[in-house]
């Protein structure tokens, strides 16, 4: 899965569509693993065996807000990630998805997208980058608002910030070269 | 685009409360768990100092030490029931670590107080029981893993107790006693091993503890060989001895003084 949205950093932005169409049937057979784990875990245990499949879990939630970024440019919520992987709310202290992890799973979405930022560029596609800093931004704005321990959590969200850094200078040299129609306002004159 | 900062912000508003109410709930926890090993660390050394004060003048102290050293643990009870509304169903294994420490080292000290004053093992459900309101509904379920593991440890107090115990009035046949108990302890608790995780390390310490009884005792047997007296006159003598010697050093060192001791003594006589 995270194999064929790798592509994404050398498709053309009209065939994003297609390649998406082809990620979701995996990102749909999640539901399947999850409900056979929930099936599998006693009652009120599922913070104990939790740690077994995190990295997973956080790498399908990954999966499915860069699809959905892809798509529509929104970000997905901690509902509609429970929606796409399955997982219901009457599992609850059987199987559940966590804030924890939805939040690593956006800050891998970030880490992405910066990558993509460069690559879209490299592509001819100039607009993407700016897309990219408005979303990446808004993120950040969300994740400042938290107060983090000292867990990885934490030092990941601090990695954030040279994503965002790195995506601004993409931004920079576009609209420097004014390869790109300046954003917001630019688009409605 | 505004709106989507606007959503965003929102969103991360009601995670912002839940995390902050986790690691709040969290912090609890882990403080009310240091308690509880503190108090429960206090309840072995009330019992190691009132085994060896007591035992030079009543026959039977155990009852009473054990008595005082539970009184001291309902102080710890107290703790777990306030905490109980916390660790509600799945609750419980997310602060499971938070909590851990505080419970192992509980049970520590009831195992202890337990074999002081039955000479077994507490039981699974004596504990449970111990951590349940006046209507026997468990403040949570404990862990098997909490339960072994603090047994796994009571292992080195009764190592302590019965070295330092060794020089009182039937000191030398508890620690025979207390010897054959952890030898058999270890026997058990190593089928359990491999599902318990951290159990092997503690294996270790056990049979470090063991290991030293079984020298405390081996001295004993080798050296009381050398006097054909009966057991109960080898007290007397030691315990002549000791009050004219009253030393404070460390129980092991103490066990190497008493036997030379001894024999200084017996030249006498």
């Amino acid at each position: 899965m995270v194999g064929i949205l790798n592509k994404i950093h050398s498709t053309l932005p009209e065939s994003i569509p297609g390649l998406l169409d082809s990620v979701r049937p995996m990102l749909h057979s999640c539901q399947i693993t999850c409900a056979a784990m929930a099936a599998l875990i006693p009652p009120s245990q599922f913070w104990r065996w939790k740690e077994m499949w995190t990295n997973s879990l956080r790498t399908a939630i990954f999966s499915a807000a860069l699809v959905e970024f892809l798509a529509t440019g929104k970000l997905i919520s901690l509902p509609e990630v429970c929606q796409i992987l399955g997982i219901k709310d009457e599992w609850k202290g059987r199987f559940a998805l966590p804030v924890e992890d939805y939040l690593h799973g956006l800050i891998s979405l970030v880490n992405e997208l910066s990558r993509l930022a460069v690559n879209a560029v490299t592509l001819g596609n100039f607009e993407a980058p700016i897309q990219i800093s408005i979303f990446v931004k808004d993120l950040f704005a969300g994740f400042s608002m938290l107060n983090l321990k000292n867990d990885t959590l934490r030092r990941r969200f601090d990695s954030l910030k040279y994503d965002l850094k790195k995506i601004e200078e993409v931004v920079y040299d576009v609209s420097l070269r004014k390869l790109a129609p300046p954003p917001q306002g630019g688009r409605q004159i | 685009m505004g709106a989507h900062r606007e959503n965003v912000v929102k969103a991360f508003d009601e995670f912002r409360q839940e995390i902050d109410e986790h690691h709040d709930r969290r912090e609890r926890l882990i403080k009310i768990s240091r308690d509880a090993t503190n108090l429960s660390k206090k309840v072995i050394f009330l019992l190691h100092r009132t085994m060896t004060e007591e035992s030079n003048n009543d026959s039977n102290p155990s009852l009473r030490v054990v008595r005082r050293g539970r009184e001291k643990l309902r102080e710890v009870q107290a703790l777990y029931a306030q905490i109980r509304f916390e660790v509600q169903a799945e609750q419980f294994w997310q602060y499971h670590r938070a909590v851990s420490p505080g419970l192992q080292e509980y049970i520590e000290a009831l195992g202890f107080a337990h074999y002081l004053e039955h000479g077994t093992m507490v039981s699974y459900e004596e504990v449970q029981l111990s951590l349940s309101d006046e209507n026997g509904i468990p403040y949570f379920t404990l862990p098997k893993e909490d339960y072994l593991l603090g047994l796994s440890d009571v292992t080195g107090e009764l190592m302590r107790f019965a070295i330092s115990g060794i020089a009182q009035k039937g000191g030398r046949a508890r620690a025979r006693e207390v010897c054959a108990f952890v030898r058999q302890c270890k026997a058990d608790f190593e089928r359990l091993t491999p599902y318990v995780k951290e159990l092997s390390k503690k294996q270790a310490v056990t049979s470090q503890s063991l290991e030293k009884i079984e020298d405390a005792v081996y001295a004993i047997v080798v050296r009381g060989s050398e006097y054909d007296i009966p057991p109960d006159m080898l007290d007397d003598l030691i315990a002549q001895s000791i009050s004219t010697f009253s030393s404070n050093t460390s129980a092991k060192t103490r066990l190497g003084q008493i036997d030379v001791r001894r024999g200084d003594d017996y030249d006498e006589i």
